[in-house]
């Protein structure tokens, strides 16, 4: 079943054309979406969202048109922004307050227990927690509402290896029993290698390829230079795709 | 869902300057000031609202909440018409208290009476039909928007001070029984300017926040 399929999304900036960019997430995967810095991965993830208003595309989320049921859509998903910090000031128990009224499907002891689990307290402010445990937060907020998608855009930028590594084990963690997807925007591609099911690379606003991660290493496999032996990784997948010679 | 919002608004997106602000309604119990700065302060609140909501990342974490765009736009157009009311009938009940106990009238300027909140209400629904429909072009240049609607407000608030000194204009400064009855217009005026320049707001800065990227 897709969890989630973009169809033809397009939005023209002055400069920077999202271009009919197509994918669909099937539930109980991780999906990565690749690309260099400025390739339009944001871009695309807002335009789903509606918080960046798109020319043109059909979203259809969780079975539902989400243009038409955005706020049915919402109250299943679970939005991590990476580098987007709300409200420094404030505790996490304000801000769960506030957060838990606006969804129907709020289960406090699930909230409790992730609470736990990812070691958070309840009475720190937001900028006392590491990027890493802000990450873990949103998350547990997102999974206390039961969030089917987890739609994440660069959870994983700057934060250092070990925090890199427990979050890309909990996001297999998450998709385990089959329930939830997980949409994973990143630049750092190591991290795909690791724990992605599908990937989607966007280059310069269009969606180069969109696979099954086998078949999307496979299909770039014309790229190994002559004598290189074992498969091309996701990294050098993309440098010699984006790669460009100066002439200076 | 709006009273969530309205919830969401108070609790993690008013500025503590909001409630301040709000409480300097008391100022016109002070014997002898220019009492229409008071509005000023309350032109204030919502500017720096919006900066700490700016800063705070308010407008990305709303967007995400299962609401509608523009339901985002009237808990705030809410929020402040709560803060800007608050404010006024925290004034009215100071001005009662004034002339109980001084009712001598204020030598600086305009006396707290109808036509004064009448004006009141007019400059606070002009300062918001521009600031927050210029603000929500954006959603995030706020210093801009605010430079824009504070300007007639201040060329208001002179006026008004200025029609205590005018003599044609002198039932405007008065507290008399029969001046206050002919300062009624002025208050029903302010009233009506308020409500729909407020909602008119809302539908415009709505509109305009739906076209944007955020």
């Amino acid at each position: 079943m897709n969890m989630l399929t973009v169809r033809g999304l397009t939005k023209k900036y002055p400069k920077f054309t999202l271009q009919d960019v197509s994918f669909s997430v099937l539930q109980g995967r991780i999906m990565g979406l690749i690309g260099k810095n400025g390739a339009g991965k944001s871009t695309t993830l807002k335009s789903m969202l509606n918080m960046v208003c798109p020319d043109k595309g059909h979203i259809q989320m969780l079975g539902r048109d989400f243009r038409a049921e955005e706020e049915a859509c919402k109250q299943e998903i679970g939005v991590v922004l990476g580098g987007t910090d709300f409200y420094q000031y404030k505790k996490l128990a304000d801000i769960t307050a506030v957060t838990r009224r606006f969804y129907s499907h709020w289960d406090n002891p699930a909230y409790q227990k992730y609470m736990q689990m990812f070691e958070l307290e309840p009475q720190k402010q937001i900028k006392q927690l590491s990027n890493g445990m802000k990450v873990k937060y949103l998350i547990a907020l997102a999974l206390s509402h039961n969030a089917r998608l987890l739609i994440l855009d660069e959870p994983t930028s700057g934060l250092d290896p070990v925090a890199r590594d427990d979050l890309l084990g909990l996001f297999q963690q998450l998709v385990k029993s089959g329930e939830r997807s997980i949409l994973f925007s990143t630049h750092i591609t190591s991290d795909l290698d690791k724990c992605a099911d599908d990937i989607t690379y966007i280059k310069d606003g269009k969606v180069l390829m969109s696979a099954e991660k086998e078949a999307f290493i496979q299909s770039f496999q014309h790229l190994k230079k002559p004598g290189e032996s074992g498969l091309l990784t996701l990294e050098e997948i993309m440098v010699r795709t984006e790669r460009v010679r100066y002439d200076v | 869902m709006m009273f969530n919002l309205i919830y969401k608004e108070f609790r993690l997106a008013a500025h503590p300057t909001l409630y301040i602000f709000m409480l300097l309604g008391a100022m016109v119990i002070i014997p002898s000031y220019p009492y229409s700065v008071v509005f000023l302060y309350g032109c204030l609140a919502p500017f720096i609202t919006l900066f700490y909501g700016r800063e705070n990342n308010d407008t990305f974490y709303t967007a995400l909440l299962p609401v509608k765009k523009r339901d985002v736009v009237k808990a705030k157009c809410l929020l402040f018409g709560i803060a800007e009311i608050g404010q006024i009938v925290i004034a009215a009940a100071f001005a009662l208290l004034r002339y109980s106990i001084m009712p001598d009238g204020n030598p600086v300027g305009i006396e707290a009476n109808a036509a004064y909140f009448g004006f009141g209400l007019i400059i606070f629904a002009l300062f918001n039909l521009i600031f927050l429909t210029q603000f929500y072009k954006t959603a995030y240049k706020v210093g801009k928007a605010f430079i824009a609607a504070i300007i007639p407000a201040v060329l208001c608030i002179v006026a008004i001070e200025a029609f205590a000194h005018i003599p044609a204009t002198a039932w405007l400064d008065s507290v008399s029984p029969d001046a206050m009855i002919r300062q009624i217009p002025i208050l029903i005026a302010g009233i009506v300017f308020y409500i729909v320049g407020m909602i008119f707001t809302y539908h415009v800065a709505a509109k305009r926040f739906e076209r944007v990227d955020l």
